[in-house]
């Protein structure tokens, strides 16, 4: 065959996530039938004395130590990521300083969240690690540390930030996660199937939310309130309306926008995500901890990227059962974060659709093009984001295992995919402080975005966040997580 | 993109009416979605 009939693979980082998130799930397997292949991986305990911090994820690789474990899964996620950035082009040693960098400083944040004065959260767990105050932000606080540093970095020390810039890959990292969540949330809804089967018809909700009820409310606001034009207004409705970054894109490629356009408005998408998940976790645990589901689902459609949203929905998975504890409520692990992520996986489905039918009439109606300058009905799956056939994959495949495997296939099911779900946790931390890194406040600022950023305002606390809540609270309200003892 | 830049855009963008078309896809994509997302609601209380 000639090399010019070879088909030839262009990689994205959609296109990486996908293989990086199902290798680590294959690798999680194989523990099913006895071969523990990832329990070396580092996992963090709460801490007062800080050698007691590091552990490993599985007892089998407990003699191994917690330093050597956190080296090991340096190594191996340096490894794997260093295939990806020569896949996509990127200078395999500069992209592996800058990792190695970003992945100290994000486990050094993660570690720092796991101090007991700032994780405990029961008075109970206090009095076991002797302390008499903790500023209670549970474990995935470190999260939040994360961002801080990040978000310091970027606008107190921008000249590191941009040294570290080849590895800050907010949008690989958290595809990377949401394919390995696939397989964590089958395992949660494999208990409460039923509850499971509400979180994909509040899914389906969500694409019409985020489509057809946002995206044309906030394009109206943008045109007519805030004289922008055609061009600027669909890729800002997007931005605000459905998914962020990926939206923002899809949606300026298919009306044939400038590509500065986009590009500004994702910027603002970031920003605004940032603060979002600074504050929207706390509202959601003050307000809505008695109706968990709807603060989930009211946080996935608030906040609009999908790395903010979806390690938001974790923090608030933490943050409502942590509350729910100390009332003495012990709800299971999961669900929260498994209505973000459903959320803003089904919204993320239709984004190709979208596109495709803003093009459509575009190029037709609007700015029209000759013939071979029109949308065509392949851009739909080009712009179809493929993490989410991992997702879907993992989830079905774990799900098919739980319900239908031999009864020693499904006791090791939960602890093989726990293992899998630690990768998971590091992907996310690298995905909260890559988004602190790009959040250089100030430069915006200077580039004047009053105008995007009060069309954000309107439109977000105008509508977005109330019109989520009332839809959330509709399918939610009085549906609660189970329980466990 | 500097200030300057970013007005001109703003300046240049005053002149564009909503066409017949816009309004058509702002009015049908909130009326679907209004519809679909009663169905859902019902579909979800019923269940």
């Amino acid at each position: 065959m000639s090399e010019a009939a070879v088909p030839r693979v262009t990689w994205t980082e959609d296109l990486i996530a996908l293989v990086a998130g199902l290798l680590i799930f294959a690798l999680a397997l194989p523990n099913l039938a006895g071969l523990d292949l990832l329990g070396w991986a580092v996992t963090t305990s709460v801490w007062t004395d800080a050698s007691h911090a590091l552990g490993t994820a599985s007892k089998t690789y407990a003699g191994l130590g917690g330093v050597p474990a956190l080296l090991l899964t340096y190594l191996a996620l340096l490894s794997v990521l260093s295939v990806a950035a020569a896949a996509l082009k990127v200078p395999v040693a500069r992209f592996a300083l800058a990792f190695t960098a970003l992945f100290a400083i994000a486990y050094a944040s993660w570690v720092l969240g796991s101090f007991a004065h700032l994780a405990v959260v029961t008075p109970a767990d206090q009095k076991k690690f002797g302390i008499e105050w903790s500023l209670k932000l549970t474990n995935e606080g470190g999260y939040i540390v994360a961002l801080v540093v990040g978000l310091a970095i970027a606008n107190f020390a921008p000249s590191l930030a941009e040294k570290l810039k080849d590895a800050v890959r907010p949008e690989l990292y958290i595809k990377i996660a949401i394919v390995i969540l696939g397989a964590f949330l089958a395992v949660t809804a494999a208990g409460k199937l039923n509850l499971a089967s509400n979180l994909l018809l509040r899914g389906v909700a969500a694409i019409i939310e985020a489509y057809l009820i946002y995206w044309p409310v906030v394009y109206f606001i943008s045109r007519k309130y805030f004289g922008f034009s055609r061009e600027w207004s669909a890729p800002l409705a997007s931005g605000i309306s459905i998914c962020g970054v990926a939206a923002a894109i899809a949606t300026g490629g298919a009306i044939r926008a400038r590509p500065v356009v986009p590009v500004l408005v994702s910027s603002l998408v970031v920003i605004f995500a940032v603060v979002e998940v600074l504050i929207l976790p706390w509202i959601a645990q003050t307000f809505l901890a008695d109706d968990p589901l709807v603060a989930g689902a009211w946080i996935g459609l608030a906040i609009k990227t999908d790395g903010a949203a979806v390690a938001a929905g974790g923090i608030t998975d933490s943050l409502i059962l942590a509350k729910a504890a100390a009332n003495g409520v012990n709800y299971q692990p999961g669900w929260i974060l498994a209505t973000t992520a459903t959320v803003k996986v089904f919204i993320d489905i239709f984004i190709g659709i979208w596109a495709f039918i803003l093009g459509t009439i575009w190029t037709n109606y609007i700015t029209p093009k000759p013939e071979g300058e029109r949308a065509r009905a392949r851009e739909i799956w080009q712009r179809f984001p493929k993490f989410i056939l991992g997702f879907v994959a993992t989830f079905a495949i774990t799900l098919l295992l739980a319900l239908y495997g031999p009864p020693d296939v499904t006791q090791k099911l939960a602890p093989a995919i726990g293992e899998a779900n630690v990768f998971r946790v590091i992907f996310f931390l690298l995905t909260f402080f890559s988004i602190g890194l790009l959040s250089n406040f100030k430069k915006l600022w200077q580039e004047g975005f009053a105008k995007l950023v009060a069309v954000y305002l309107v439109s977000l606390f105008g509508f977005v966040i109330w019109v989520g809540f009332v839809i959330s609270w509709i399918f939610f309200h009085g549906v609660l997580p189970p329980t466990v003892s | 993109m500097t200030d300057k830049i970013l007005q001109d855009e703003l300046a240049k963008s005053g002149v564009e009416p909503l066409l017949p078309i816009e309004k058509k896809l702002i009015g049908w994509s909130l009326g679907l979605g209004l519809f679909f997302l009663a169905i859902l609601g019902t579909i979800s209380r019923i269940g």
